[in-house]
C-alpha cells in the first residue's frame, strides 16, 4: 500500500473520531449545565477547552467561557485547527485523496456529513444543540459502521482502526485528566460529585456500560478504573491500545516489515498495554492521577510518531558501502 | 377540457422550436427522426412532475458520490456537479460505424505524424507541412527527437471533438492528444440513465460502454516495457485539488490500479518506484494526467512540485512507459490540425473519412488578410488554449474585442487560426420545465494499444446557456448520455 494512502486513511479516521469526540463532550456539557447554578456556569465551560488542549488559542480570541464562545470555538472557529468543521473537512480531504481505496458507501457518508455541517450556523445550533450533535454523532458512527461493513479488512482497514483507536485512547485520557481534576475539589458522595462522574462517563459514552458492568456506587476510583483499564468497553484506554496493538501486528505481518521503527512502535504499544494490564488502580488515584495521565498521554503521542516514521515515510535505503564493497569480489 | 396545473403539463410541448439548425431528434417539419421515435413516445408521456422527480434523484446521487468538478477563481462552494441532462442523444449504428472508421484513420495518421516528427521528419522534407509550424509549436519537445517508444505508439488515449453543421454533416473540431478528460462523465451518465430510465433501455438496443476501463487497462498493459513480470500500471495525478481529480480516482478504481502523486514516486538507478508501507515497488506504465511541463523538474519546468525528479531519464532508458507519450501536444496544436487530412493522405494513402472545419492560418499571408477582413464572421482561436479560453466568436463579439484580436493576430500570427462559425446541431434538453433545443458536440474516446478501440458512444456536451455555442464545463456546459444503437 502507498505510504501516502496509509497516512491518509489513518488521518481520515483520526479526524472523524476527533470530530465525534468533541461533539460528544459538548453535548454532555450542554446537558449537565442545565442542572448547574447560574454562578457556576462559566466554570462549567472552561474544562472543555482544557480537554482539547487549546486553552492558549482560545484565550487569543475570547475573553469569556460560555456556551456561545466555547461552542463557536470548538465547532467552527477558523483559527482552531481542531474545530469540528475543520476535522470533518480534513477527514473528507483525506478521504478524497484516497477515494479509490475506500468504498463508495464510505465516501457517500463522509460527504453527507460534510454537506450537513456546512449547512448550519452557530445560532441555529445553540437554539437546538441536541439535534445537531446527534446528527454529527450519527454521521460519524454510520461512517464507522459502513467502513466495517463495506471495506476490505486488509491493510488499509487496519490503518483506519489504528487511527481511530489511538485518537480515542488520547481523548479518553484527556477527559479523565480534566474531569478527575475537577473532582478533587469536591467531596466524594455529594450530588455535585455524582453529577461530575456521570458527565465524565457520558463524555465517553460509558454511563450505561459502567452501570451494567459495575455493581459499585458511583465512585471516582471505580470510574477511573473503568475508563482506563476495561478490556471490554470500546472507549477505555486499555481496550483502545490493545486494538492498536492488534492493528500494528497485522500491518507488520502483511508488509513483512522488520524495520527498526516498525518494531519500535510495536514494542512501545506492547509495553504500554502490559503496564495497564497489570496496573493496580490504587497506585494512581488522587493526586497521582494527573502525573500518571500526563505520562500516558506522552506515550500515546510517541506511538503516533513512531507509526509515522515506520509506515508513512518510505525512503530509499541505498546499499551500504559494506555491501557494495562485498560485491566487488566474485 | 380541464385546466392543467403547471406540474401536470407535458415537458415536450408544441412550443419546441427546431429553428434554422440541424435538430438531432426532429426533422425540419417537426416529425421525430426514426431512431428517436421510441424516445419521443416515452417523453410525450412524461409530465413535469414525473420528470422533475427523476432529475432530482439523479442530481442528488451525483453530489453524494462526489461527481463534482472544481470551478477556479471562486472562494466558497467551489465544487459543483457537472450539469447532467437526462435526455439521451441517440446515434444509429451505420452513422457510428462511419465515425468509428474515421476516428481510427485519424488517430493512426496522427500517431504516424508524431513518430515522424520525432524521427526522420519526412513530412517536413517532402514539404507537406511547413517546418516552422512544427518546430514552432509550443508543445513540440525537442528532447523527444530520436527517442523510441514501445510499439511506436504515442497517443494511447485521444478525445476527439466532433460537431455537426446545419445539414447534419459531421466535422472534427479538434483532437485532444495530451490528456483528454471527461470519460468518467460518459460512464457515470450511463449509470444515472440506467437508474432513472430503465424501461427505455429495454425498448432500445443500446450498445454498452461499461468496458471502457478494462479496454483502457488492456491498452496500457500492451505498451509496458518487457521485464518478464506482470506489468504494474499506475495513474499519476496532480492531486486532489485538480479539477479532474474525481475522474482520475474513478478510473484508477475501475481499473484496479494505484493512483499516485508525484511525491509517491521515486526514481532510482533509472527505474521508477512507488513508496509503499512495505518499501519500494517498481512501476512499468504510468497513465499520467499531468502535462509534459510538470512531469520532471530535472528535464522540464524546474519549479514543478507535481512531478518526479528523474522520470524523463527513466523514460528514455525505456524502463517505464508514459501514456500518452511526451510531446504528443505537437499534434493537437490548432494550426497543425489544419494538416490532418494531408497527413491521412501522406501516411496512409487514403482519403479522409471525417472532415475538418475549414481553417485559415494567420501565419499564411493570404489567409491572414482574409481573417482580418472577416473578423465579424469568423471564430478566431489561439492555437495553444483549450477549454474554451482564448477565443473570439466574431458575430457575438464587440468592436473592441475584435480590435484587440486584430492586434494580437498581427503581433503573433503563428498563434492564431480562424474558422467559419458553424451552427452546431441542437438537441432537446430540459431547461426551465420544458424541452428546448440546445447546441451539442460529441467527444468519443479512442484507445490505441495493440489495436485501436473505441467504445460506442462518448461524451455529448451541451451548451446550457441560452443560445451559447460553448459547451465546455468551465463555461456553463453540461452533458448527456450518448446511445449508439445496435442497429
Amino acid at each position: 500500500m502507498l505510504s501516502r494512502v496509509a497516512e491518509s486513511l489513518y488521518w481520515m479516521s483520526r479526524y472523524i473520531e476527533r470530530a465525534e469526540d468533541i461533539t460528544r463532550i459538548l453535548t454532555v456539557n450542554f446537558h449537565a449545565l442545565l442542572d448547574t447554578r447560574l454562578e457556576d456556569l462559566q466554570r462549567g465551560w472552561q474544562p472543555l477547552i482544557a480537554i482539547t488542549g487549546d486553552e492558549g488559542l482560545f484565550s487569543q480570541h475570547y475573553s469569556e467561557y460560555n456556551a456561545q464562545t466555547v461552542s463557536e470555538f470548538l465547532l467552527w472557529h477558523p483559527s482552531n485547527p481542531n474545530a469540528v468543521i475543520a476535522c470533518i473537512n480534513r477527514a473528507r480531504e483525506n478521504a478524497r485523496s484516497v477515494r479509490e481505496q475506500i468504498s463508495s458507501e464510505m465516501w457517500e457518508h463522509i460527504n453527507r456529513l460534510y454537506f450537513l455541517i456546512r449547512g448550519v450556523n452557530t445560532q441555529s445550533v445553540l437554539r437546538g444543540p441536541h439535534e445537531f450533535f446527534s446528527q454529527v454523532r450519527d454521521g460519524s458512527q454510520a461512517f464507522q459502521g459502513v467502513t466495517d461493513a463495506t471495506m476490505i479488512h486488509g491493510e488499509g482497514y487496519q490503518f483506519i482502526q489504528l487511527g481511530k483507536f489511538l485518537e480515542r485512547a488520547e481523548k479518553t485520557c484527556r477527559i479523565l485528566d480534566v474531569k478527575y481534576g475537577m473532582l478533587n475539589a469536591m467531596r466524594e458522595g455529594t450530588p455535585e460529585a455524582s453529577l461530575q462522574l456521570i458527565a465524565m462517563l457520558k463524555s465517553c459514552s460509558a454511563f450505561e456500560a459502567f452501570r451494567k458492568q459495575s455493581a459499585f456506587q458511583l465512585h471516582a476510583g471505580r470510574v477511573a478504573e473503568y475508563l482506563l483499564l476495561s478490556r471490554e468497553f470500546p472507549r477505555a484506554v486499555l481496550f483502545c491500545l490493545q486494538r492498536c496493538q492488534q492493528a500494528v501486528a497485522l500491518i507488520s505481518k502483511g508488509t513483512n516489515k522488520q524495520s527498526d521503527s516498525a518494531s519500535v512502535s510495536q514494542r512501545a504499544l506492547g509495553r504500554l498495554c502490559s503496564e495497564l494490564e497489570y496496573l493496580d488502580i490504587e497506585e494512581v488515584l488522587d493526586e497521582r492521577m494527573h502525573p500518571f495521565l500526563t505520562r500516558l498521554l506522552r506515550q500515546v503521542n510517541l506511538i503516533g510518531d513512531e507509526i509515522t516514521r515506520a509506515y508513512f515515510n518510505a525512503q530509499i535505503i541505498l546499499p551500504s558501502p559494506r555491501r557494495q564493497q562485498a560485491q566487488q569480489q566474485q | 377540457m380541464p385546466l392543467l396545473t403547471p406540474i401536470d403539463q407535458p415537458i415536450l410541448t408544441d412550443n419546441y422550436e427546431v429553428g434554422p439548425f440541424f435538430d438531432e431528434m426532429f426533422e425540419s417539419d417537426g416529425q421525430p427522426r426514426s431512431h428517436y421515435r421510441v424516445l419521443y413516445e416515452h417523453l410525450s408521456t412524461l409530465n413535469r412532475q414525473a420528470f422533475e422527480e427523476r432529475r432530482r434523484a439523479a442530481d442528488i446521487s451525483f453530489l453524494y458520490q462526489g461527481i463534482t468538478f472544481t470551478v477556479y477563481g471562486q472562494q466558497e462552494g467551489i465544487e459543483r456537479i457537472f450539469p447532467f441532462d437526462l435526455i439521451p442523444r441517440v446515434i444509429p449504428r451505420a452513422e457510428w460505424d462511419m465515425l468509428s472508421r474515421g476516428l481510427t484513420q485519424r488517430v493512426v495518421a496522427l500517431n504516424h505524424f508524431i513518430h515522424d516528427v520525432y524521427h526522420d521528419q519526412h513530412i517536413v522534407r517532402d514539404r507537406r507541412i511547413p517546418a516552422e509550424l512544427i518546430f514552432g509549436a509550443r508543445h513540440f519537445r525537442r528532447e523527444m527527437v530520436g527517442v523510441d517508444v514501445p510499439r511506436g505508439i504515442y497517443v494511447h488515449i485521444t478525445g476527439t471533438d466532433l460537431i455537426r453543421n446545419e445539414r447534419g454533416d459531421y466535422y472534427v473540431l479538434e483532437d485532444n492528444m495530451r490528456s483528454p478528460s471527461g470519460v468518467s462523465y460518459m460512464l457515470e451518465n450511463r449509470q444515472a440513465m440506467k437508474r432513472t430510465f430503465a424501461p427505455l433501455f429495454e425498448r432500445y438496443g443500446v450498445m454498452p460502454i461499461e468496458h471502457y476501463p478494462q479496454e483502457l487497462l488492456n491498452t496500457l498493459r500492451s505498451v509496458a516495457p518487457d521485464r518478464g513480470v506482470e506489468p504494474t500500471v499506475a495513474l499519476l495525478t496532480p492531486g486532489v485539488y485538480n479539477s479532474a481529480y474525481f475522474e482520475h480516482s474513478f478510473l484508477a478504481r475501475q481499473m484496479g490500479i494505484e493512483i499516485v502523486e508525484g511525491r509517491d514516486l521515486v526514481v532510482h538507478d533509472g527505474k521508477v518506484y512507488t513508496r509503499t508501507t512495505a518499501g519500494l515497488r517498481q512501476v512499468d506504465v504510468i497513465y499520467r494526467r499531468i502535462d509534459d511541463d510538470y512531469l520532471d523538474p530535472l528535464a522540464f519546468r524546474n519549479d514543478s512540485l507535481l512531478g518526479v525528479p528523474g522520470l524523463f531519464s527513466a523514460y528514455i532508458m525505456g524502463n517505464v512507459t508514459l501514456a500518452n507519450a511526451i510531446g504528443t501536444g505537437v499534434a493537437d496544436d490548432k494550426a497543425i490540425y489544419a494538416f490532418v487530412p494531408e497527413m491521412i493522405r501522406y501516411y496512409l494513402s487514403e482519403a479522409p473519412i471525417l472532415h475538418n472545419v475549414p481553417t485559415y492560418l494567420a501565419i499564411n499571408d493570404a489567409d491572414r488578410r482574409y481573417i482580418l477582413d472577416h473578423l465579424h464572421q469568423l471564430v478566431v482561436k489561439s492555437v495553444n488554449e483549450s477549454g474554451g479560453y482564448g477565443m473570439l466568436v466574431g458575430p457575438h463579439a464587440t468592436r473592441e474585442e475584435r480590435e484587440m484580436f486584430r492586434q494580437r493576430i498581427l503581433q503573433a500570427p503563428r498563434n492564431f487560426i480562424a474558422q467559419p462559425t458553424v451552427s452546431l446541431s441542437r438537441h432537446p434538453t430540459y431547461i426551465d420545465n420544458e424541452l428546448r433545443g440546445c447546441h451539442i458536440d460529441l467527444r468519443p474516446y479512442i484507445l490505441y494499444g495493440e489495436q485501436v478501440t473505441i467504445v460506442p458512444g462518448g461524451l455529448t456536451r451541451v451548451a446550457l446557456r441560452r443560445g451559447s455555442l460553448v459547451v465546455n464545463s468551465s463555461q456553463g456546459g453540461g452533458s448527456k448520455d450518448t446511445w449508439v444503437l445496435y442497429d
